[in-house]
């Protein structure tokens, strides 16, 4: 579920201490944040498919992750490496990734598909919560905008599975795809991939 | 669910605060800059010199590798099924260079461990203040009668990538249907846990898309049990019904000794006589470790587990195959999370920074099938006695009797952790 106490703490801005790259040093946040990089790419810059999480929101990053913790989100292999951190060390890598800059990914997408899932986004309304390309100024909203079709896809067919568990934040997401096809979801992720 | 609490917070709040604070690096007008040289261009030590350079610019960083292009052993058994070519396990030192690491293609010949002085073959000596060997493992030729350099020719190993994966690769595409293709596997420790396992499965593609159905697969094994072994069990079943076998030590797979000419694998009670003889050797450390005095009575590199320091020099870091662990297995991925925590220390040392606590895991992924794919991970942390152990309740194997679902994923991230893990290493 949807982590309030952790909201309030990432919202109210008491992380806004600087950690970019490296040029800082070894501090604890960077040490943490550079062990994703084997899977997500060097600062979290996926080559793909497996999700960009460099410059994702603290807030969306540290709920995600802390969800994997505590199960309350289905993965493949993410529940079993988010076991292994503390709340505060979730805190760390998140603040460390978000503060890198977002690189969209650099797969190609089919045009078509996009293009049908550009329509299927306005149908649904999809704008008012993540924006006309799939960029939310919601902070535990994900960007979508050059994210992998890939990720995107399963991603999306795990909120239209009842079967499996996502965040209780994510519970609106359930409901707004449930009625969408499978076809239809993959031109939706087609459509936010191929998305600037 | 997790909360964060008031401990958390507290900490965090100062660690934000010494971020802003001491995190730049304080160097003074004409101080000389720190040198670090890092020897071996693998899985390990490339990325211990693109991290330390990352976390200290100014530093004078050094990767000698022998040779002049690396080639990946990880993914090395896609080749083998034929998903894949040498062409995209190969990789130059170019985007290193990039970021201002002097790459030096040269064969380190000898370290003095005190001084920290390394002579190269081509003639140089370079004094370093700190230094990162990443020198992996070698064949330990001999560890069963009969498989030397030789033998290898005819009965390849395959578990260095380059000319011997190709080789084998050729003796697979010319097997006949319904012959019989045995890979010998190690006892423990040895390189990548899973990979004779998941280079069975590869096999077995490469076989059944030629239509080699009556073909068979058999793994004469020196240990009992196996990394994913249920899962390999399972993946093995589903895929390739009967065509892979697997013998355990103890059901009489240890193979005491290989008769290269005859394509023979000898064990206690049997001789397997083969069409194709896979033989995986017995490793040990890179020789130079063993010969500058890194190694123990183990034939491996102790080191202190929460640093990587060598606890054979000050000052000398040990990472990757070759050095002591705990219960981190020698994988890829293992070895990067190991070379950035020796660069922090090292960046650490340089920089006048603490360094609290490391941060080391392990994501291995196993394809079994263009479509299928498992999974190993691992978070660790540094036990009271000293010694890496998985952090409870953490890490495991993917579930046994997942759906196909899982197994798909699994590939495609499979495939995406080599893509990333690559890059993180040569760009």
């Amino acid at each position: 579920m949807y982590n309030k106490k952790l909201g309030v703490v990432l919202a109210a801005g008491l992380l806004a201490a600087s950690a970019s790259a490296g040029a800082n040093g070894p501090t604890a946040a960077a040490i943490v944040g550079h062990t994703c990089a084997g899977c997500h790419g060097t600062l979290g810059a996926s080559v793909g498919p497996a999700p960009v999480i460099g410059g994702l929101s603290e807030m969306y990053l540290a709920s995600t992750m802390a969800a994997y913790k505590d199960g309350t989100r289905f993965g493949t292999v993410m529940e079993r490496l988010g076991r292994g951190y503390t709340p505060g060390e979730i805190l760390d890598m998140s603040k460390f990734l978000a503060a890198q800059p977002w690189v969209s990914g650099k797969i190609p997408v089919d045009a078509k598909a996009a293009e049908k899932g550009k329509t299927i986004h306005s149908a649904n309304g999809c704008a008012g919560c993540h924006g006309p390309t799939g960029i939310s100024p919601m902070p535990n909203t994900p960007r979508m905008a050059g994210q992998y079709a890939d990720y995107l896809y399963f991603q999306m067919m795990d909120y239209k599975d009842a079967k499996k568990a996502i965040p209780g934040a994510a519970m609106i997401m359930r409901n707004m795809l449930t009625p969408v096809s499978d076809d239809d979801v993959k031109a939706l992720a087609a459509f936010y991939a191929s998305a600037k | 669910m997790s909360t964060m609490n008031r401990r958390d917070f507290v900490k965090l709040a100062g660690a934000a605060t010494a971020v802003g604070t001491v995190g730049f690096p304080m160097v003074g007008f004409g101080a000389p800059k720190a040198s670090v040289v890092v020897i071996g261009g693998g899985y390990a030590g490339a990325i211990a010199a693109k991290y330390t350079k990352l976390y200290v610019p100014d530093a004078e960083v050094t990767l000698i590798e022998r040779k002049k292009e690396y080639i990946s052993h990880p993914f090395s058994n896609e080749v083998l099924g034929g998903e894949r070519d040498m062409k995209s396990l190969t990789f130059t030192y170019a985007g290193l260079e990039k970021r201002g690491l002097k790459v030096l293609q040269d064969e380190v010949l000898d370290i003095d461990i005190v001084s920290k002085t390394v002579k190269t073959k081509g003639g140089k000596s370079l004094k370093a203040d700190y230094l990162i060997v990443a020198p992996g493992i070698e064949i330990k030729w001999g560890a069963i009668p009969g498989y030397g350099q030789e033998a290898a020719e005819l009965a390849p190993h395959a578990w260095e990538a380059g000319p011997q994966t190709l080789l084998l690769k050729k003796q697979i595409d010319a097997m006949p249907d319904g012959g019989l293709l045995v890979i010998v596997a190690p006892a423990n420790p040895f390189r990548c846990p899973p990979g004779p396992y998941e280079r069975a499965a590869q096999i077995a593609a490469n076989l059944t898309h030629a239509g080699k159905k009556k073909a068979k697969i058999m793994i004469l094994d020196a240990k009992d049990a196996f990394s994913k072994q249920a899962l390999f069990t399972e993946g093995w079943k589903h895929n390739y019904g009967d065509m892979i076998q697997w013998v355990g030590a103890s059901g009489g797979g240890k193979v005491m000794e290989i008769d290269a000419k005859t394509l023979t694998a000898k064990t206690e009670f049997d001789d397997f006589k083969a069409n194709v003889l896979n033989v995986i050797p017995p490793h040990r450390c890179g020789a130079i470790a063993a010969k500058v005095g890194l190694t123990d009575d183990s034939g491996w590199c102790p080191v202190n587990q929460a640093t990587f320091e060598s606890k054979k020099a000050k000052g000398v870091y040990v990472v990757g195959d070759s050095c002591i662990a705990g219960a981190m297995p020698k994988s890829g991925y293992a070895a990067n999370t190991q070379a950035k925590v020796a660069a922090a220390n090292v960046a650490g040392a340089i920089l006048g920074m603490k360094i609290e606590k490391p941060f080391l895991t392990n994501t291995c992924y196993s394809l079994l099938a263009h479509d299928y794919g498992i999974s190993v991970a691992g978070v660790y942390e540094v036990g009271a006695d000293g010694v890496l152990a998985d952090v409870k309740g953490s890490g495991g194997i993917s579930p046994v009797g997942a759906p196909l679902d899982t197994r798909k994923r699994e590939s495609v991230y499979g495939v995406s952790w080599y893509n990333n893990i690559v890059s993180d290493m040569f760009t």
